[in-house]
């Protein structure tokens, strides 16, 4: 390593180790374990502004806490898994004894001879360590993908196709009561009529352009190709409103890293 | 900006000077920013970075307040909060992380305030294992300090993570003991009280996911909204906000999306409850950094595309 | 059965008047000598109950003519409650449950209670026993049982719905294809003064093979098969379909010539989904084309993958392409290789080979999440041309800022038919192209229908819950 990695190593343990010390005397007669839990809050910053670093360029901090992040999150994945499906779900409908020595409660009237079936499947899906039996995997994998295929197919298709296009179905005047009415009582408030009647063209326009756009049997020239334009427009603009929604996400994810940074390990902000 | 009457007082504070200091100076940055990249000179891409950690940090330090109106969107979540009678079965589904809780924590915060205030039954549940913890911050941030007299198991109860995904769903749109046969402490379901007459979502009268992942909302209403007919809201992060607006107002009855609609939902609150004056508002007070920080990406688009069609006239001319 | 039929027929003579001598939420005698009998409000009319249509069973739907009183004449109704009778051994099941209920918790509390255990023992025998004696109680009717109220409907209401649970051991237990009497009573604000309805009964509740409401997606379902098959089969058959070009699959040939003269290797990123996901298969053919112009042109091509299937599933779509442009002895092994399964790390490294190896051109097509725009970022720092492509909705912006071409959504499973030529995946496309049409034309006519208030046309869309 050169010179500067060992005074920057060198730097941040101190700095680590000063703002441990600190933070646990401040949390001391406030919790027991105030030690820890002014390790707990170091570490934290530790981390946040590692991952952070990586603004700057790559270095040793980043890459550490990135792969600490990848290995604990596999663990507790796993454990979760184990835990919450297996000893959670399964174990309290298939044995008393078992769910006695996990220490869950069992459930009687549940008992179930098909809760057999995914015992069986799960131990399938395992075969895939095996370099011989590995095939055997393929049958609770073609059993998930059906299942979840079926009932997905007609889940998407209710609420995502004919509820959909119900609800295009929008009347595109809206309320009309003659043009003088309409002229009378002219308002660009957002519960007024003219902009129901604007947001209803929008809808009709925006989802039968987007669709010519989508489709793919006829060259898109003429009128086709005019409203193939517009609808790669709307699109186009569906995604800068996405695109806006996902800054004001991430800004937020970003202050909230930095109330942290301020308020529980700096505590410069009440 | 505050401005004090009494001429005891000095008519500036810190703050005030200190939040004008900031402002100036990210100001300068970008004209300086501008006219340096006007002279062709590169620009190298952390001095961005910089100004974005400016404009958060600067309303953090010293911060500022926007008044926020609720839109139709919001505003139709809190009404329909608002007028169900007392004792209505409300849940909500904490279907979210530590990563996302930043954006979805202060709208899961209050609609508990919410709920809470208005006396309904609150039941929380979570479809992310993680949702769990995020459920602990609301009940310390929340419903210990501000509802001591709210009783476990009779006002609310926390029923956990059960795993299955949608799953999960599928079996609760008919019966929720299946699934549950106890809360989070091992309460027997018939045992508590906040059940008494619940035995699906089918019996619910609103049902709030509060997430921005999968799963999420989408099942919340292909699995239960569109099975059982229970009215369904959402509160989700920013991301995933554009692709839900396809499902109002038929599929779903309200929605917040980000920081912003969490914002929303808490000045909405905060009029119609002035007891809730003093609570966090951590989606109001993320307004600030959130204006600041988009005034200074659209001044950043601005001068790239100022810079962009000076440099093609420049380079057709020559 | 006769006597049972004489009493109900008796009943139903006799009307209200037996009905509140029998049940017990009519006043009692002393106090209904004491009321004026003007008071008692109209009954309810042409009171009718049946099986709930399109249910799993376990519901009853009544519906009636409001009272005379309701709104009009005394208008001094201001609910209807719906009873039922209600045989009393659902008393003596609910009892037993709870009672067990209790016990249970008591065990599971506290270890040592072998009193209980016992006791729980001989409770669940009792209660299996009155389980089993559940529908025979019901056939019982009118004897052993009572009126209970089961709900209410405010006034001016013409209807109620009475779900009850399928469990037998629950409290709200309704049986199917059990006999089941029901009246309402027309409810005024002073909660004595009410009047009964005649008793309507025998009605049995049960379950439907077919939810009729749900017809709509029925259709669908056999409208697009049927679409999909169809022209699955005049692909197999040689059939011309045509499938208009797509600017993105045009500017990948380009972008390999581009490559080529700068002597510079070719970069195609799978994403992250799995060898199921219609967007990797799509990828798949995607790689065969680029395969081959890169076998041409003897360009070097470099595909990191994230999940081991589809690398091995990639590396034999790369070799055929070799093999099909005569050039199997440029083919290495190495071209598709396995980089890691963590989301991010395999970021960090497809951007490690971006910034040492240089490619001319970048291409991603597939499933991509939180790491397209670090790919594409990435990508576009270091120069490269970028074709991307995916059905990821979310990650699209991110693709069209940072990238060239990006194909949009469908467009890719499109492009991917486009070049493969392949029958399932060209009648696919051909049945979805149809699929739009019929919404385009469908929602046309259902839009003026909208505006005309035509809604037998609109209600074709109506799908039941």
């Amino acid at each position: 390593m050169k010179k500067a990695s060992w005074v920057i190593m060198a730097l941040v343990t101190v700095v680590f180790v000063v703002s441990w010390i600190a933070k646990s005397s401040s949390y001391n007669g406030e919790t027991d374990n105030y030690i820890a839990q002014g390790f707990l809050v170091t570490f934290a910053a530790f981390l946040t502004l590692s991952i952070m670093s990586f603004l700057y360029k790559d270095n040793p901090f980043y890459k550490f806490a990135e792969h600490l992040f990848v290995g604990i999150s596999a663990a507790f994945w796993m454990c979760m898994g184990f835990w919450s499906t297996i000893v959670g779900n399964l174990i309290p409908r298939l044995s008393s004894s078992l769910s006695e020595w996990f220490k869950v409660p069992y459930i009687e009237s549940d008992y179930n001879i098909a809760f057999y079936v995914p015992v069986v499947l799960g131990i399938l899906l395992l075969m895939r360590l095996s370099s011989k039996r590995g095939w055997l995997s393929r049958w609770p994998l073609a059993f998930i993908v059906g299942t979840t295929a079926g009932l997905n197919f007609i889940r998407y298709l209710r609420s995502d196709f004919i509820k959909q296009i119900s609800a295009t179905l929008v009347p595109l005047v809206v309320d009309w009561q003659g043009v003088g009415h309409f002229f009378s009582t002219f308002s660009l408030s957002a519960s007024g009529q003219f902009v129901a009647i604007v947001t209803n063209w929008v809808v009709f326009l925006g989802v039968f352009c987007g669709l010519i756009y989508f489709f793919f049997s006829k060259e898109h020239t003429g009128a086709f190709g005019r409203a193939s334009r517009v609808g790669i427009w709307v699109l186009m603009i569906t995604f800068g409103a996405s695109f806006g929604y996902t800054v004001m996400g991430r800004i937020s994810l970003l202050v909230g890293r930095i109330t942290f940074l301020f308020k529980d390990w700096l505590e410069i902000i009440g | 900006m505050t401005v004090h009457n009494s001429l005891i007082l000095p008519l500036v504070t810190f703050h005030d000077v200190g939040m004008v200091v900031s402002l100036l100076a990210i100001a300068a940055g970008l004209i300086w920013l501008f006219i340096r990249s006007l002279k062709g000179m590169e620009v190298d891409r952390r001095i961005i970075f910089l100004f974005i950690f400016a404009a958060v940090a600067a309303p953090l330090l010293f911060p500022f307040t926007f008044s926020e109106k609720a839109t139709p969107v919001v505003k139709a979540l809190f009404n329909k909060v608002e007028s169900l009678p007392p004792g209505s079965h409300v849940l909500l589904s904490y279907d979210f992380d530590p990563a996302m809780a930043p954006e979805v924590q202060p709208m899961a915060n209050a609609f508990t305030r919410h709920c809470l205030e208005k006396g309904h039954k609150v039941i929380y549940m979570c479809l992310f294992a993680t949702g769990q913890g995020q459920f602990e911050e609301t009940m310390r941030d929340v419903i210990a300090p501000e509802f001591p007299d709210k009783v476990d198991g009779v006002d609310y109860v926390n029923l956990g993570y059960k795993a299955g995904n949608e799953g999960v769903l599928n079996v609760i749109v008919t019966d929720f003991e299946k699934m549950f046969p106890t809360d989070v402490n091992t309460v027997p379901y018939d045992s508590i009280e906040v059940f008494k007459g619940i035995k699906s979502c089918k019996d619910l009268d609103l049902i709030i996911s509060i997430g921005g992942g999968r799963p999420g909302i989408k099942e919340w209403v292909l699995f239960v909204g569109d099975q059982a007919d229970v009215p369904i809201a959402t509160g989700v992060a920013a991301v995933v906000a554009p692709q839900l607006y396809p499902y109002y107002p038929k599929q779903l009855l309200g929605l917040l999306g980000g920081i912003k609609g969490a914002a929303e939902y808490e000045s909405e609150l905060v009029r119609n409850y002035p007891r809730f004056k003093d609570s966090p508002t951590p989606g109001l007070k993320m307004m600030g950094p959130q204006t600041l920080a988009h005034m200074v990406i659209m001044s950043f688009i601005v001068i790239g595309n100022i810079i962009f069609f000076t440099q093609r006239r420049r380079e057709r001319k020559s | 059965m006769k006597y049972k039929l004489l009493i109900v027929s008796l009943l139903l003579l006799g009307g209200s008047v037996m009905v509140s001598a029998q049940t017990e939420a009519p006043p009692p005698d002393s106090t209904a000598a004491v009321i004026d009998s003007s008071l008692f409000p109209a009954p309810v009319s042409l009171l009718e109950a049946f099986d709930t249509d399109n249910d799993h069973g376990h519901a009853v739907t009544l519906e009636w003519e409001t009272s005379a009183d309701d709104g009009v004449g005394m208008n001094s109704v201001i609910r209807y409650e719906v009873y039922r009778w209600v045989p009393s051994l659902l008393d003596t099941l609910a009892a037993l449950n709870s009672n067990i209920s209790e016990i249970r918790g008591r065990l599971l509390r506290d270890e040592d209670l072998p009193d209980d255990e016992s006791v729980l023992a001989s409770l669940r025998e009792q209660f299996d026993m009155v389980l089993d004696g559940l529908e025979a109680a019901h056939a019982a009717y009118p004897e052993n049982g009572e009126w209970r109220k089961i709900g209410a409907s405010p006034s001016g209401e013409t209807g109620y719905s009475n779900t009850g649970s399928k469990e037998r051991g629950n409290s709200e237990f309704l049986p199917d294809f059990c006999d089941l009497y029901y009246r309402v009573d027309a409810v005024t604000a002073d909660t004595d003064i009410r009047t009964a309805s005649v008793i309507v009964g025998p009605v049995q509740s049960s379950g439907q093979w077919i939810n009729s409401g749900r017809y709509p997606v029925l259709w669908a379902v056999l409208i697009f098969g049927f679409l999909t098959i169809w022209f699955v089969r005049r692909a197999r058959k040689g059939a011309e379909l045509y499938v208009r070009p797509l600017a993105g699959i045009e500017a990948v040939d380009d972008a390999i010539g581009r490559a080529t003269e700068m002597g510079r290797p070719i970069l195609y990123v799978l994403g992250l989904g799995s060898a199921a996901d219609v967007a990797t298969i799509a990828s798949f053919t995607i790689l065969g084309r680029v395969a081959k112009r890169v076998a041409e042109y003897q360009t070097q091509l470099l595909v990191p993958t994230y999940d081991p299937i589809v690398m091995s599933v990639a590396q034999e779509v790369v070799k055929s392409a070799y093999f099909d442009a005569g050039r199997a002895d440029a083919y290495q092994d190495d071209i598709v290789h396995f980089v890691t399964q963590s989301q991010f790390a395999y970021v960090a490294a497809v951007n490690g080979i971006m910034l040492r190896e240089l490619p001319a051109t970048n291409v991603y097509m597939g499933k991509f999440f939180a790491e397209s725009l670090l790919l594409a970022e990435t990508g576009a720092l270091a120069g490269s041309i970028q074709i991307s492509g995916t059905d990821e909705i979310a990650q699209i912006p991110f693709f069209i800022v940072a990238c060239d071409y990006t194909l949009i959504g469908e467009e890719l499973y499109a492009a991917s038919a486009y070049l493969g030529r392949e029958p399932v995946l060209l009648g696919s496309l051909k049945a979805q192209d149809y699929a739009k049409a019929a919404v385009i034309v469908l929602g046309t006519i259902g839009i003026i229908a909208a505006n005309l208030d035509w809604t037998a046309f609109t209600s074709l869309f109506r799908v039941a819950n």
